[in-house]
């Protein structure tokens, strides 16, 4: 079941993507080849999530500031500067990819795979990148909207259970 | 200030988004930020609502729940879980624990309010703290009716007011007026296909936004058993078919609680004026008694004390008139108020007619009538 989960993220990931961002935002976000997904010397903010259980792994949603203080905004009904403000920004992203989170689990335990998710973390900076170790699984997506760029990656560690 | 709404969560964005959702609203939102300042605000603000989320530092929505169903003091404040972790364990989990619903992130701002709205009474921060509408404001009134003559007949009933009528033949086209556009009130009719109309009525009063809206059930006089069964179900009102239209007006009037004593009563060059229209009838009449003693007392306030009552525009005293007048005397006795009363010769010779009418005086125009009431001359008849 893991094993057949494991295979099955990819899909699970793009759905909460998807959902949450049209739900929160009405943002129409469209999934583009991860190779266009250029955030150059822009400054980014990368949000985290992860869950444990009998699948474990994180899941990062990486952005521009740009992009998340339009996030922001969007979600709390601010403009100019109040959206722009850091820890309302970090909030949101942060909970932002609760949700994306929430709803993979959610998928995962109905199908048998319970996990239980911890509490959300924030990264900023530029050049952000994860380096997986061995005995872990990275899926990488990308999705577009409106000429902004969000680049979602999945870590799944590949535990003794999973490779059952 | 209405209902408190607790909101316990860990992200500040979603305790922001609670509150922006609830802020057309007469209520007040309560944030904490985890279980333990969740349970020191329960105490403290005995909220009538909890939002709940489940993961959350320090103490989580579980555990939080736990204690407070088991304390007598909080077991019945009404939770609503909202959190990012559904599935169908967690939500079995929660509802053993009697959580009154579930909501799960991502979330629609409309549907918390409509869920909340559901389990407590919430009112528009308009609707609690703006004054009635007038008689002459233009209302929305939505009509639900496949019959072309009814509609002719209360549009053209409806003429003369600024009521603007939305006429549609199906219940599926009113749920959709309505979720574009908030109707002040809805006419249905039973004799819909297959008891739309009833359905109708049903779904409007399960949907928040729609709830509180006053609908009219019109239907044939001899459907007794239809009449009753919308009776029971809680129409705010029965016409019965034929219409008749100032009827109709007269109970829309009121289950809007629509001002309509501008119509009769006016201060004016120092004295209360209280204006019968030339159509006076039994709703006209009981439009007047309703306002009388809050215009009159009003204008004894103002300093005035003075009525002047202007029965000019009718030509007969019938038992609608002679009925009004008495109470406006009484009234007046009471308050210490000077009456003088306006009526042409018929009106008052009629009036000498009956015992509790006979001393009435009258004056022929509103000239002799605020000279009566000054005390500079006596013309009265």
């Amino acid at each position: 079941m893991v094993c057949m989960m494991t295979a099955k993220v990819e899909g699970l990931v793009n759905t909460a993507v998807t959902t949450v961002f049209e739900t929160m935002l009405n943002m129409s976000m469209k999934d583009v080849a991860v190779e266009s997904c250029s955030f150059g010397t822009q400054p980014q903010i990368a949000s985290a999530v992860g869950f444990t259980g009998l699948m474990s792994g994180v899941i990062y949603l990486y952005t521009t500031i740009k992009f998340a203080n339009r996030i922001t905004g969007g979600l709390l009904g601010l403009s100019g500067i109040e959206a722009q403000r850091e820890d309302y920004v970090n909030d949101a992203m942060g909970e932002m990819a609760n949700m994306v989170v929430g709803h993979v689990k959610s998928r995962l335990t109905d199908h048998g795979v319970p996990c239980v998710m911890t509490i959300p973390s924030i990264v900023r900076g530029s050049g952000l990148g994860i380096e997986a170790v061995s005995r872990t699984q990275v899926k990488r997506m990308s999705f577009e909207c409106g000429g902004d760029f969000l680049l979602v990656e999945v870590l799944i560690e590949m535990s003794d259970s999973g490779r059952r | 200030m209405g209902p408190k709404i607790l909101t316990v969560d860990d992200s500040k964005t979603i305790r922001m988004i609670v509150a922006r959702a609830f802020r057309t609203f007469a209520c007040e939102v309560l944030e904490a930020a985890d279980g333990v300042e969740g349970l020191a605000i329960v105490n403290r603000e005995k909220p009538d609502i909890i939002l709940l989320d489940y993961t959350m530092p320090v103490m989580d929505g579980f555990e939080m729940l736990n204690k407070l169903k088991s304390d007598p003091e909080t077991r019945n404040i009404p939770v609503v879980m909202l959190t990012a972790e559904a599935g169908r364990d967690n939500v079995l989990k929660i509802a053993r624990l009697g959580v009154r619903d579930y909501l799960v992130k991502p979330f629609k701002e409309d549907l918390v309010v409509e869920r909340v709205g559901r389990i407590i009474d919430l009112k528009a921060w308009n609707e609690a703290t703006t004054k009635a509408k007038r008689y002459d404001d233009p209302l929305q009134i939505l009509l639900v009716d496949d019959k072309p003559a009814i509609l002719d007949l209360i549009k053209s009933g409806l003429s003369d007011t600024n009521w603007v009528l939305n006429a549609l033949t199906q219940a599926g086209q009113a749920v959709d007026f309505c979720s574009r556009q908030m109707p002040d009130a809805i006419l249905v009719s039973l004799s819909l296909a297959e008891g739309a109309g009833f359905m109708l009525f049903q779904m409007m009063r399960a949907a928040f936004k729609t709830k509180s809206i006053p609908i009219f059930a019109m239907s044939v006089k001899t459907a007794v058993e239809e009449q009753q069964r919308a009776q029971q179900m809680g129409f705010s009102a029965i016409i019965t078919k034929p219409i008749d239209v100032e009827d109709l007006k007269a109970k829309l009037a009121r289950a809007l609680n629509l001002d309509t004593s501008y119509r009769y009563f006016v201060q004016q060059d120092g004295v209360l004026l209280l204006k019968l229209p030339p159509n006076f009838n039994p709703h006209v009449s009981n439009d007047i008694t309703v306002n009388l003693r809050a215009k009159v007392t009003e204008s004894v306030d103002a300093g005035l004390g003075k009525l002047l009552m202007d029965m000019s525009p009718l030509t007969t005293a019938d038992v609608n008139l002679i009925r009004l007048g008495i109470t406006v005397t009484s009234l007046c006795q009471e308050l210490g108020v000077k009456l003088t009363m306006i009526g042409s010769q018929v009106v008052s010779t009629e009036c000498k007619n009956y015992e509790e009418t006979k001393d009435w005086q009258f004056v022929n125009s509103y000239e002799e009538g605020l000279s009566q009431l000054s005390g500079a001359s006596s013309g009265a008849r």
